[in-house]
């Protein structure tokens, strides 16, 4: 008697999903992975999250009136408010998941071999982000994002060779009608590669994670249920800040429209592009804002190179103290480039200095000296 | 490590609560205020400021039966001599800077929160003029202030005592017409607030059960491993 | 005996199990369900179409013997008020005897027989008609006149003669007032 199995209907017309599934109940996992190593997986989901709202949104966004078309969505939309709060307050989150993990990452050294690849995709998710999230703020047609777009293309327009071609075409000339259509699609376009590095990322994680000799376990159902733990409190913060701080750690003055006649005294910007704009105001002039911003990113993906410890992962109590003294930087250079005052502009100083320093040196030091 | 990113979950959670009070964090919108603020409104602010995020027909959110809105509506004459209708906009009085001296009234539909201060700054600066003090040379058509920036603001005063009558019989001074309009555009840059609340009680509650469901549902899953 | 207490306490683990698996997976799909609700429920008609499609008119300004033309979900409507002669010429002929019987009560909102609110395109060939200002070519029964097809129409819209075979159609409507008509 012949016990041939027929294959399920997805393994004939839908492979992908019945390979997931294999995927699921594959035991390759190591036991008792730790929630914070979840951190990546909720900054994915965010972005999909953002992708559906988005999309909801770009039915009614126009960006000839930005400003008066995310009125139109907060006051004649059915549930248009909350579609736009969800937009805003799910990149505070993102990018929020996406800090964790980035501190999450120097702390355990993430970055070591042969992990080297997979932090390279991931720094390039987070810069991608970034470059999105101001996009996105710039879509905002508010004061702040309006004259934050018009001096960034501004600048571009004053660079020469190949940085002031690629800037030119970028920006289309200076901030005027046809800008913001472009950065709208600039936008949809950043979402659609950001999928793409969490792709690339998850390939090149899954290429270099071993399988545990002994005492495997599926991803279903262990990580699935510990999966869901992450997504519900990340789900509870995110439903406190949506619906109790809509405006959390948004620039007020942004909500005043945009009118060219009028400049802002402090050009301010969402608490997650802070920290980059603190570095890109340390150097003076257009070079010096793009040496302190590309620089600022770029020590991070070096990372890999500047550590100089050797096969031995355990990070000691001085790296440990010194990252955390990188975080409290960064909050700290974040809060330094939004407040007006002169002490503020001091800070900047300092805190962007000692971030640099302690990448391009305290970095090589630090791990080749525990390395010992 | 647990210890430091339950300290800032603890932070975020807690941080709301110590967010400018103005805008809302907690409370709901005070539809009696608003209505008489709206009064104010139509009397006194109509004639200069323009509120183009704001339909006629949204007022009922306050409370205001459509009959009642619908009525109040059919008082205004539009631009075009039509009175208006639930759909228009508010009235925009459509004039040039030239008619005020230079300086348009901004549009008043969101300046609660366009203004740092929120409720406490509109109503200070309502309540805020002042005879100018010794040493202070005011501009032409400007008037001192306590609370605008640089005290010289181009309005004049336009609350006075019992400028409206309240139809709820609350005694009309300008302290109350002040605190009622403020009210009023307090609901106007912010309409959803008590939907919001509303909702997001709600979504808290089910989320900390989901939370709940999502650590036994784990913990037992993970008994049976290790 | 043993066996079917240790069997009792292994059933009741194993329902116990089962019950919080499907109590996740119905917590996790009604969360879901209440996330992904408020993005398809905004994609539905904003306040701004809900307007237009439930349309308020002023009709108080319309002279007798002339019609006010708007737009309503796209089609032109004609709002006419009607003069004594032209309601006593109308009243009463027999539906019958019509391409399209009606009667006038079919045709106007009691209480406000004076006005006729109707579609303005012919029935036969579709074509914006002629007759709303008293100056226009309106035909034998001073009403509307097609001047595409030639068809015609008595002053309630009602089809007279021509190649159309159909009463005007009348939009949905009410009269909020003596003065507005709110349409849908």
């Amino acid at each position: 008697m012949s016990t041939e199995v027929k294959p399920s209907w997805t393994a004939s017309w839908l492979p992908f999903i019945s390979n997931w599934q294999t995927g699921l109940a594959a035991p390759v996992l190591v036991k008792e992975a730790p929630y914070l190593a979840i951190l990546p997986w909720l900054v994915s989901v965010g972005v999909i999250f953002l992708t559906l709202s988005g999309l909801v949104l770009a039915v009614y966004y126009s960006p000839a009136h930005a400003f008066e078309s995310i009125q139109f969505i907060d006051r004649n939309v059915h549930n248009g408010w909350l579609v736009q709060s969800f937009h805003e307050t799910g990149a505070s989150m993102v990018f929020g998941a996406a800090y964790l993990a980035l501190l999450r990452g120097l702390w355990v050294r993430g970055y070591k071999a042969p992990f080297a690849a997979v932090w390279i995709w991931r720094m390039a998710i987070f810069g991608l982000l970034l470059i999105a999230g101001w996009i996105g703020f710039t879509l905002s047609g508010g004061a702040m994002a309006d004259w934050s777009l018009t001096r960034a293309a501004q600048a571009a327009l004053l660079l020469t060779g190949a940085p002031g071609a690629f800037g030119t075409w970028f920006f289309g000339g200076p901030n005027g009608a046809g800008t913001l259509p472009r950065m709208l699609v600039f936008h949809l376009i950043l979402g659609v590669l950001v999928l793409g590095g969490v792709a690339a990322a998850n390939s090149a994680r899954k290429a270099v994670t071993p399988v545990p000799p002994r005492g495997a376990v599926a991803f279903h159902p262990y990580y699935t249920t510990q999966y869901f733990v992450a997504l519900s409190v990340f789900a509870l913060i995110f439903a406190v800040l949506v619906f109790f701080a809509p405006r959390f750690g948004q620039p007020f003055l942004n909500l005043v429209p945009a009118d060219p006649l009028v400049v802002p005294a402090k050009l301010l910007f969402p608490w997650y592009l802070a920290p980059l704009s603190g570095l890109g105001s340390l150097l003076p002039g257009i070079y010096g804002g793009i040496i302190g911003v590309v620089g600022g990113l770029g020590v991070l993906f070096a990372l890999p190179w500047l550590d100089r410890s050797g096969p031995n992962y355990r990070p000691g109590a001085l790296y440990k103290f010194l990252t955390l003294v990188l975080a409290l930087d960064v909050l700290g250079l974040g809060w330094a480039a939004s407040t007006s005052s002169g002490l503020g502009s001091v800070l900047v100083m300092v805190f962007g200095f000692w971030y640099f320093l302690h990448f391009l040196v305290l970095t090589p030091l630090v791990t080749a000296m525990e390395a010992e | 490590m647990r210890l430091i990113f339950a300290a800032a979950l603890a932070a975020v959670l807690a941080g709301p609560a110590l967010a400018d009070p103005s805008q809302g964090v907690f409370g709901s919108t005070d539809k009696a205020a608003a209505q008489r603020g709206l009064l104010v409104y139509q009397t006194v602010c109509a004639a200069c400021h323009a509120l183009g995020a704001v339909h006629y027909r949204d007022l009922e959110a306050l409370g205001l039966s459509p009959d009642q809105v619908a009525g109040f509506a059919a008082g205004i004459k539009m631009q075009d001599g039509q009175p208006a209708t639930l759909d228009d906009v508010f009235r925009d009085p459509g004039m040039g800077a030239a008619a005020f001296g230079g300086a348009v009234p901004p549009d008043l539909s969101g300046i609660v929160a366009q203004r740092a201060g929120g409720v406490a700054y509109v109503d200070g600066v309502l309540t805020g003029y002042a005879a100018a003090p010794a040493g202070v040379t005011l501009l032409p058509a400007h008037y001192y202030n306590t609370m605008y920036p640089g005290g010289q603001i181009a309005m004049p005063n336009v609350l006075r005592d019992h400028a409206v009558t309240y139809a709820d019989g609350t005694p009309a001074t300008a302290a109350q017409e002040a605190a009622d309009v403020t009210a009023f555009l307090d609901w106007t840059a912010d309409p959803n607030l008590d939907a919001r609340h509303e909702i997001g009680v709600r979504a808290v509650m089910f989320l900390v059960f989901m939370s709940g469901v999502a650590i036994a549902a784990k913990r037992r899953v993970w008994r049976e491993v290790v | 005996m043993a066996e079917t207490a240790l069997d009792a306490v292994g059933h009741g683990t194993q329902s116990r199990r089962e019950f919080l698996h499907i109590l996740t997976i119905a917590t996790g799909a009604v969360g879901a369900a209440a996330v992904l609700w408020p993005l398809v429920d905004a994609l539905g008609p904003d306040a701004d179409s809900d307007a237009a499609g439930h349309m308020i008119v002023n009709v108080a300004a319309i002279a007798e013997n002339t019609a006010m033309t708007v737009t309503w979900n796209g089609l032109p409507v004609y709002i006419r008020k009607l003069t004594a002669k032209q309601i006593a010429d109308n009243e009463f002929v027999v539906p019958g005897s019509l391409p399209d019987p009606a009667g006038y009560t079919d045709r106007v909102k009691p209480g406000y027989e004076s006005f006729v609110v109707v579609v303005g395109l012919n029935t036969g060939t579709p074509c914006e008609l002629e007759g709303n200002d008293p100056s226009d070519p309106r035909g034998p029964y001073d009403g509307w006149l097609c001047p595409c097809d030639g068809s015609v129409y008595d002053p309630l819209g009602r089809v007279r003669s021509g190649p159309a075979k159909k009463n005007l159609a009348i939009p949905h409507f009410t009269f909020l007032n003596n003065a507005q008509i709110q349409f849908g």
